[in-house]
């Protein structure tokens, strides 16, 4: 390592300490009291570090307000989408990438038509019809648009078709179906695609806001995503800035964890959701 | 054997039965919502009243589009001189460099296209005793091109500069990329709530970090001057991440040789990045650059919790002006027309997209 790669480290050190300021100040706030916070929020170091310190925000949390329930519904909502994306994506995907059958050329090019669409072109239509349905206020209300969108799809069968033919083949001829060629060959080698899809769902899933937005009227069907939306616009009068700045943390907690040991599936996954992500 | 082997399905219905359950949800949940939005936009469609009596909308054809869009006595002149005589450069620009060969055909297409739209659509304006009928529209769409105008160059260049220097595979360089990366996966809400707080005047942490230098702390969010830069600054921060990840995965195509070889002709360092590295990172650029416009062109969070669209609607967005007409003002139609018009944008750029792409495959 010469001279010129360690100015190199030290000059990137402070963008990069620039870039965690913002979050490392929303941690150290909200193990704050709060009566301390409503003085003043640069106590020591600019507020920088947690002096004084408290957990009671953390506490609080649990007596009052909903965050828990809504953390409870992320996941609920998170995991259950991550689940329906993974079985659709992944049987669409291989019967496209390796099946043959009458109009799969069309049928591709519609899917890939509907990668054009974005969320915010169909949510009010969306809206009317889950009004019909009577489906607001529901899971599966967040859960089902979702499925819908086709980058999954993509993402299997392009995986798929890079797998060797021959692998297949022999099961073939062993007389092997392909149910089960699907289920016993396929799914298993398609584990890192599907650990990318499922990352990418995740997060999606956890950070979207329009959606449930407009779904869920009723507190009880709000994700994290959402309630903290709801108590942010006021939380100098009624919250605390300290409590507020606890859910934050929460609402962060599990998608930062996600990141931080899936780091590779999670840069992959994003790169590959790109503008769909 | 044969007997005893369970009745198999033909490589037909197994596809069917595969695709079954994508497509149904597909066309339930995306095709057929996108055409019910055509065809709301097409009617008088107030979301109450067709709630309590479904027969309750007109049918009024383009009228929506009409009221949205358009006005009374509108004339097409030289009305916006700066955005059309840009527009008339770039298209003198397009076709000097494609007369000397420097830019390939789909980018003086590309640029061309860009140009024709800046002379013409800035040119409609309402004559004498004209207006247009929704005064808010046209201004929104500038307000989310300024916020994309903003943000796109801002998270390109110093992802670009941080990517160029990052290009190693030490321990060091992955802790940084890290720190870079992790505010990229945090939710809109949780950055805007930071972001929300940072730039408060009273308790934020860039007021206190004003008064001690001498500074008067700024109102950065009610400030007409400063919404919008304070929404593209949260925004820069929370989504360079991707853009970094996509240059870095660039820079390894480029092979060490080359800057080695450049090395002995003694261009090193900003030389080397000016005529080596940009140069080779041309359409990862361009790929860059359109992932962004498509996915800042769909502003919503940071607009409508960080300013409310405000101080006097200089940081109203296309998407929640659509949300409040639609939510708030129960006008359906008129919001999914401009939903469909959000579409067109959104859909022409995806085009070039999945031609860059294409282009990079092959």
């Amino acid at each position: 390592m010469n001279r010129g790669y360690s100015w190199l480290v030290l000059g990137l050190s402070l963008p990069a300490f620039i870039w965690l300021v913002p979050t490392l100040w929303m941690v150290s706030l909200s193990f704050q009291p709060n009566d301390v916070l409503a003085r003043t929020t640069s106590s020591t170091a600019f507020g920088l570090v947690p002096v004084p310190f408290t957990a009671e925000n953390y506490a609080d949390l649990f007596t009052f307000g909903q965050t828990p329930w809504w953390f409870l519904n992320s996941l609920i909502v998170s995991l259950g989408m991550t689940l329906g994306v993974l079985a659709v994506s992944t049987t669409a995907g291989y019967a496209l990438a390796r099946l043959d059958f009458p109009f799969k050329r069309t049928v591709i090019a519609v899917c890939l038509v509907g990668l054009m669409v974005p969320e915010q072109a169909v949510f009010i239509p969306l809206y009317t019809m889950f009004a019909d349905f009577g489906w607001h206020n529901s899971y599966h209300a967040l859960i089902l648009p979702r499925m819908a969108v086709p980058i999954g799809v993509f993402l299997m069968l392009q995986f798929f078709r890079a797998i060797p033919r021959d692998i297949e083949e022999a099961a073939r001829l062993d007389g092997v179906g392909w149910l089960r060629i699907f289920w016993y060959i396929m799914l298993p080698l398609a584990r890192p695609a599907m650990m990318t899809l499922a990352i990418l769902t995740f997060l999606y899933a956890w950070n979207d806001y329009l959606w449930p937005l407009v779904s869920a009227q009723q507190r009880e069907y709000f994700t994290i995503t959402l309630g903290l939306a709801s108590i942010q616009s006021n939380f100098a009068q009624s919250e605390g800035l300290g409590r507020v700045m606890a859910s934050g943390v929460i609402a962060s907690l599990p998608v930062v964890i996600l990141f931080l040991i899936f780091q590779r599936y999670v840069v992959q996954a994003m790169t590959a959701g790109g503008s769909k992500g | 054997m044969r007997e005893r082997r369970p009745r198999q399905l033909s490589q037909r219905q197994a596809a069917l039965l595969l695709l079954i359950p994508f497509l149904a949800t597909y066309v339930l949940f995306l095709v057929y919502p996108f055409f019910r939005g055509v065809w709301i936009s097409l009617h008088d469609w107030n979301l109450l009243a067709v709630a309590f009596n479904p027969d309750a909308k007109d049918f009024v054809g383009l009228r929506n589009y009409e009221r949205v869009m358009w006005g009374s006595n509108i004339e097409w002149g030289f009305a916006a001189p700066l955005w059309q005589g840009l527009g008339l450069i770039g298209l003198a620009l397009t076709a000097f460099l494609h007369r000397t060969g420097r830019v390939s055909r789909f980018n003086a297409i590309a640029m061309g296209v860009v140009s024709l739209l800046l002379v013409v659509l800035p040119g409609f304006h309402p004559g004498e005793g004209g207006r247009w009928y929704d005064r808010r529209f046209w201004p929104t769409v500038g307000n989310t091109m300024l916020f994309v105008g903003l943000t796109v160059p801002g998270v390109t260049i110093s992802a670009l500069l941080l990517a160029a220097g990052m290009n190693r595979e030490t321990r060091a360089m992955g802790i940084l990329r890290t720190l870079f990366f992790l505010s990229q996966v945090l939710s809109v809400t949780v950055v805007t709530l930071i972001w929300q707080i940072m730039f408060s005047p009273r308790q934020g942490l860039i007021a206190n970090i004003t008064e001690v230098a001498g500074g008067t702390p700024i109102n950065w969010l009610t400030d007409q001057q400063f919404a919008m830069a304070a929404i593209v600054i949260a925004t820069i921060w929370w989504s360079l991440g991707i853009a970094m990840i996509l240059f870095l995965a660039g820079l390894q195509d480029i092979s060490s040789e080359i800057y080695e070889a450049a090395a002995l002709d003694n261009a090193r360092g900003p030389r080397a990045f000016w005529f080596i590295t940009l140069p080779n990172l041309r359409r990862t650029i361009t790929l860059v650059v359109v992932l962004q416009i498509i996915l800042h062109f769909q502003v919503f969070g940071q607009s409508h919790l960080m300013t409310q669209g405000g101080p006097n609607d200089t940081t109203q967005v296309l998407v929640r002006y659509i949300y409040q007409t639609g939510f708030r003002d129960s006008e359906l139609g008129r919001a999914s027309a401009m939903a469909v018009f959000l579409f067109v944008i959104m859909g022409a750029f995806s085009v070039v997209q999945f031609i860059i792409g294409r282009e990079k495959d092959e």
